[in-house]
Formats: C-alpha cells, structure tokens, sequence
C-alpha cells in the first residue's frame, strides 16, 4: 500500500534520485566511530543540528502560552512553568537546550577548526558556519530577555549598553534595539519577533546552505 | 468529467509532464560499491550517529528534568541593588570590558576593536591560514592564536564568574531565581502568575509611624514602606522578629545597608525612639492566613 | 522604423547596433519590475521597523515644583510626578529633586538619585558633615553642586530648570554640568 502510494508520487515528481543521493553517499571510515573512536568528534555537528531541531520544536510549543508583553510575559512564563503539564520539560529543553547548543557548536567549530577542515575548497562553508555561530549568540541573547525577570532586565539592558558604546552608531543601535528610550514594553516585543521570526529564518536559510554546502564537497579526507 | 480523446484536437495537455518516464533505480547501492571501510550515509552511518544522538538525548533530559530551569521575579526597572549577569557564553565579553585598557575612554577597544579581532579573524581564517599542511600542530601560527584564545576565554569566563560569587556573597545578595526556587519548594510561594495582594502597613497611628518618616530609613524604603533601593518593609515582622530588626538598624544588613544607629541619633532621634520603631516594625505582618501556602493545589 | 526596413535589406554586413538587445531591454525591465515588487513592501516594513529610531526624543514635560521665592541657597527638597510612557503604557512615577539658588539668582535642581547604588541622597542629612549632601547607605558625600566626594563614582544628575512666572518648572534628568 504505502509503496504503491511511494510508486504514483514518484511516477509524477521523480522524487527517488533526490534522497537517493543522499541516503547513498559514502561515509568514509574517518569519520566513522566505529572505526575510531575518536571519530566522535565529528558527531559534533550533527548534535548541535540535533538540539537546533529540539530548540525549533520546543520554541514552537512554547509560544503557545507566552506573551510578549510586560504585563504578562512573566506571569505566562511563570504559568506555563508550573501550571502546565510537561511545563518544566518543556521549557526546560529551550533553557538547557540554548547553553547546549552553544556548547556543541564551540566543540564543532573546534573540530573543524584543528582539522584544517576550512582550508579550500571548503571556505565557504566555514564562513557561513561563522554567520551560523552569531545568528545562534544573537538567539542567545534576544531570548534571555524574554522571561522578563529581573536577570533577564538588568542583563539585556547591560548589553544594550554595552552595544550603544560603538561610536557613532552605537546610540542608533541603541534606540533601535530597545524600540524607544528605556528597556520597556516595545524592546520586549523586537526582542521576541528577532528571536522567533527574523533569526530562526536566517537561521534556517544558513543552515540550508551549510548542509547543501557539505553534501557538494563532501566531507574534508582523513588527516 | 469524461474525457473524449478527440483525435482531431493537436494539442493534448493533459498527461503531459517534463518527468520522463524510466526505469527507477530505488535499490540501495551494493556494499561492495563503497571502498575499504566506508559505507552508507543511510542506514549504516546515521545508525550510529544517532546511538550518540540517543545517549546524548538522555543525558540532555536528565538534565532538563533535574534542574528546572530558572526564574526570578518579575522585571522591576526601578531596581537598583541587582547585579546583572549575562547568559555564561558571553561572561568573557562581559569581563573583557573591566580591564582599564577596554573601559572608560577605551571601551571601543572592548567592545568593538578586540571581539572585531577575534570574530573577524576567526571568520577569514581560511583566507589568513592558506598553507596547505591541515595538522594542526603543522599550523603553529594558526593553531597556538587559537590556544591563546581558548585560554583568554576560559580564563575571563572563570574570572568573571568567581568576581559574581564574590559580589554576591559581598553584598549578601541570593540570586532571585535560587531564593525564588527555595520558596516555591517551602510551600512559601505559590507559582504560576497569582498576583500578590499587597500588605497595607499597620497601625499607622502609632508613633513608630512618625518616628519612621524621621528616620533614615525613609531614604532607601520609601515613606510608605514600599521599598525604593531598599526592599519593602510591608510584612517585614513575618520575617524578623524586634530583636532582628534592632539589630539590622544597629548593624546595617550585610553590605546591602549601613548601619544606621548613629546617623539617626544624630538626626535627633533617641535609642528610646529606635526601640519603638523596631517595636511597631516588628508589628508589620500580613493579615492572618495570607501568608500561609495555599490548599494543595493540582499543579499537574 | 525606416532603419529597420533598411537593416532587413542589407543583409551581408554584420548589424552594428547601438541600442541594448531585446534581452538586455527585458532583463533590465524584469529586474526592475523585481526591484519595485520587493521594494515598496520593503519600504513600508523597514520605516515601520527603524521608527523608534525617527521618533524625536521625547520632551519630557515641564513640571511645576516650587515658588522660586521659596528656594534659597541651602538645598530644598521637593518631590513630583511625571509622566512616563512606554510604548502602550503610560503611568505616573514620582521624582524628587534638590533645588538650590547660586549667588547670581540662578536656580539648578539635582537628581537626589546617589550614583553610587541608587539609594536617596539628602542634604546634611549627617552632622559630621555639613554643607554636604550624604548617602545613608553607604556614606557617599557630595558637594553643594553635586560634585562627588566619597565613595560615588560620578557627580550627582542634574535636572533642567526654567523659571516662569515666578515658578521653578523641571524637565529631564541630564549629567551633571556643574562639575568638572
């Protein structure tokens, strides 16, 4: 049944070749912990995709309580923390999850880094990799505030600070940032469209890439 | 609909397709096809990246389930004795600009100049490291630039770590999300977004009162208790009992507060008088059963 | 169109011509048709995003305190509401000031904001140290002009004063100007 499904999509849209070419290609032994256990480190990378996918999944359940408004964001937080089933797990993946990513992503930048693995061909790769790494501390740092807790408040305002001390454009990223004179009401509301809508899309358009990227070239040979 | 294949009509669209029709190949390859020990990306390899992803995955939600996560209390902007802490990945940017040579007049050195260094030249590595050796300890420059900034990372993390702990323990502050945690597990809390009545002060007429609004406390706690700086006093006395107060205004409290004794006499205000205060502060408590954690409430 | 005709006729030579092709004119007008169908959405998403930025600072109104008669050359305190917005919300917060009259007549009010911790500075507020203005938590001292003494990092904040009509009338909080 479901083959005969498979077999009439696949007479219309030609869809075998396309997942063919990846489900067949070849992994080399290097990289390979059965092989070598210290392979391990090239699981890097396909963990901090992993938590990624889990970071997605859960930020997606998790906007189904929050609200992004002063009056309100904390006690949904709050609310969705300890009055909704599985809400610690919940928002304890997208808590846990966010240091771990970062983790991850060090390790595999680490990784690739002491491999030589960014020299050519490969340079391209390595910068959206890059571009990847600050569009990830930028979720990083858009969703701290989010709770709007004090830690949240004072931190996200430190940082504020921190960025309006760049000469000249310093006090336009300020007021751009914030949405207006103080941490208030409308820097809460840029902070969760940034962390929710803008970054995750070009998040997802980096990672397009770096996966297209890696299928082409294929992965760097043994060392 | 019934289709009359009209054979007079030139042009047929439909059943038209730019798929070819052929024979698919969906037979995996033969495992002869991949040379020495290489083999498939799927199911072979992703088979045993995904044992690591599973093991990876429980140690992740032992995690999870283990330590709640964390949260304070609600943002308060006129806060002002809060030491803001960033998340731990950017402790080492945080502390970058403590140094005299990344603040006051440099801080473009910290902010922009040294981050702009270490990003950037992380970024166009492939471009300054264009040797074609790829063993790391055959690209010394390369690779001890990076011990380096391993090490300056790790180090200003740690710093600025330990220099958190230490104004903590300093200005004898618990982090709010800690202090909140330990009142949710003592029942002393009730989670999930009740909004809380305040206390109204008691006993207004009481001298304590107008000894009050004469005192140094009215500068940091506001003169209708609510707390400015300073915390509120409102219920205060469900906390602290005469003697403990007596003893905050002699000693101060922590690093938080000063003591307060002499300033006061000097204001003109007597031991006699303190006593009192202290009496009618202890007086402050909520009414009867506010305090009292809620009937087990269905939290699940 | 007389051109044309004559380039149909002559057929041997190779066409010299000056104008784009028929290509060129259509990528040119496809990415042109592209540039107006991303850009006018563009506009309207971007000026609405960078609007803060835009926004003139806004004047914070001038609040009526006190009789300028009644300020003298020692320190008066007084205390104040304004109103604050924050995008959606608007409400009423208090302020105080310290308002004092120099030699020459002229008024300036400061922040009794301690920058040290933010506790409430007070004028004499300890007898060790007249002529002063004194932090109760943690000693910090400041001149008569706000200039920081013990303890704080920086210069009491200022307030900008008019006089009209025989009042003092406060606006916003600015660094201190007083003090070098």
């Amino acid at each position: 049944m479901l083959k005969s499904v498979y077999n009439w999509i696949d007479e219309r849209l030609d869809i075998t070749p396309m997942w063919r070419d990846v489900a067949d290609h070849e992994v080399p032994e290097h990289v390979n912990p059965a092989h070598h256990f210290s392979a391990f480190v090239y699981c890097f990378g396909g963990l901090t995709f992993f938590i990624t996918v889990i970071q997605i999944l859960s930020g997606m359940f998790l906007t189904m309580y929050y609200v992004d408004d002063i009056v309100n964001a904390y006690k949904s937080v709050d609310y969705l923390q300890h009055k909704v089933a599985f809400g610690v797990i919940v928002r304890g993946m997208h808590h846990w999850g966010a240091s771990l990513v970062i983790v991850m992503m060090f390790l595999h930048t680490l990784r690739v880094f002491f491999t030589g693995s960014y020299k050519a061909p490969r340079e391209m790769n390595w910068i959206v990799g890059m571009l990847i790494f600050f569009v990830m501390l930028g979720l990083g740092f858009t969703g701290y505030l989010l709770p709007w807790d004090n830690k949240a408040y004072f931190a996200t305002q430190v940082g504020i600070q921190i960025a309006a001390s760049v000469p000249i454009l310093g006090q336009y990223i300020e007021t751009f940032l914030q949405g207006g004179e103080i941490v208030g009401a409308q820097t809460l509301t840029r902070f969760f469209a940034l962390h929710v809508f803008f970054l995750p899309g070009a998040l997802l358009a980096l990672l397009g890439g770096h996966f297209f990227m890696i299928r082409k070239q294929g992965i760097s040979g043994p060392l | 609909m019934a289709h009359d294949h009209n054979s007079k009509e030139k042009v047929v669209y439909v059943g038209d397709s730019r798929v070819k029709k052929y024979k698919k190949n969906n037979v995996p390859l033969d495992y002869s096809a991949y040379p020495g020990n290489s083999e498939a990306f799927v199911p072979n390899f992703l088979l045993k990246e995904w044992m690591v992803g599973s093991v990876f995955l429980v140690g992740f939600m032992i995690l999870t389930m283990s330590h709640p996560s964390p949260l304070g209390y609600p943002a308060d902007p006129t806060k002002t004795d809060f030491v803001p802490i960033p998340d731990w990945y950017f402790l080492f940017l945080y502390q970058l600009l403590k140094y005299p040579y990344t603040s006051d007049a440099f801080v473009v050195l910290g902010t922009l100049v040294l981050p702009g260094l270490l990003f950037g030249g992380l970024m166009l590595a492939p471009f300054l490291d264009t040797g074609k050796e790829r063993r790391w300890y055959k690209r010394p420059i390369a690779s001890s630039l990076m011990f380096l900034s391993l090490f300056a990372i790790v180090f200003l993390t740690m710093v600025s770590w330990q220099g958190y702990q230490h104004e903590l323990e300093e200005l004898n502050i618990i982090p709010e999300h800690i202090e909140r945690a330990e009142k949710l597990e003592a029942g002393l809390e009730v989670p999930g977004g009740k909004e809380e009545e305040p206390v109204a002060i008691v006993n207004k007429e009481s001298e304590g009162y107008d000894i009050y609004q004469k005192s140094s406390c009215i500068s940091c706690h506001a003169a209708d208790l609510n707390g400015a700086v300073g915390p509120t006093l409102l219920g205060i006395g469900d906390k602290y009992s005469k003697e403990e107060i007596t003893d905050i205004i002699i000693n101060g409290f922590g690093n938080r507060m000063g003591p307060q004794l002499q300033q006061n006499l000097d204001a003109g205000l007597t031991e006699a008088d303190l006593d009192t205060l202290a009496v009618w502060l202890a007086e402050q408590k909520a009414p009867a059963g506010e305090e009292a954690p809620e009937e087990v409430t269905d939290t699940k | 169109m007389q051109d044309h005709n004559k380039e149909k006729q002559s057929h041997g030579k190779p066409v010299k011509r000056r104008e784009m092709s028929r290509r060129q004119f259509l990528s040119y007008t496809l990415g042109g048709t592209g540039g107006f169908m991303m850009s006018l959405p563009l506009i309207a998403n971007l000026r609405f995003a960078v609007d803060p930025l835009l926004q003139p600072k806004a004047e914070s109104d001038w609040v009526k305190v006190i009789e300028v008669e009644k300020v003298t050359d020692t320190p008066t305190s007084v205390n104040f509401e304004k109103n604050v917005v924050d995008g959606w919300y608007e409400s009423d917060k208090g302020f105080g000031a310290w308002i004092t009259k120099e030699a020459n007549g002229d008024i300036f009010a400061l922040s009794p904001i301690c920058k040290h911790l933010g506790c409430t500075v007070e004028w004499e507020k300890n007898v060790n140290y007249p002529n002063e203005y004194f932090c109760p938590c943690h000693a910090a001292r400041y001149t008569r002009d706000g200039k920081n003494l013990a303890v704080a990092p920086a210069p009491l904040d200022e307030y900008e004063v008019k006089v009209e009509n025989g009042f003092v009338y406060l606006s916003q909080i600015k660094p201190n100007t007083r003090v070098e």
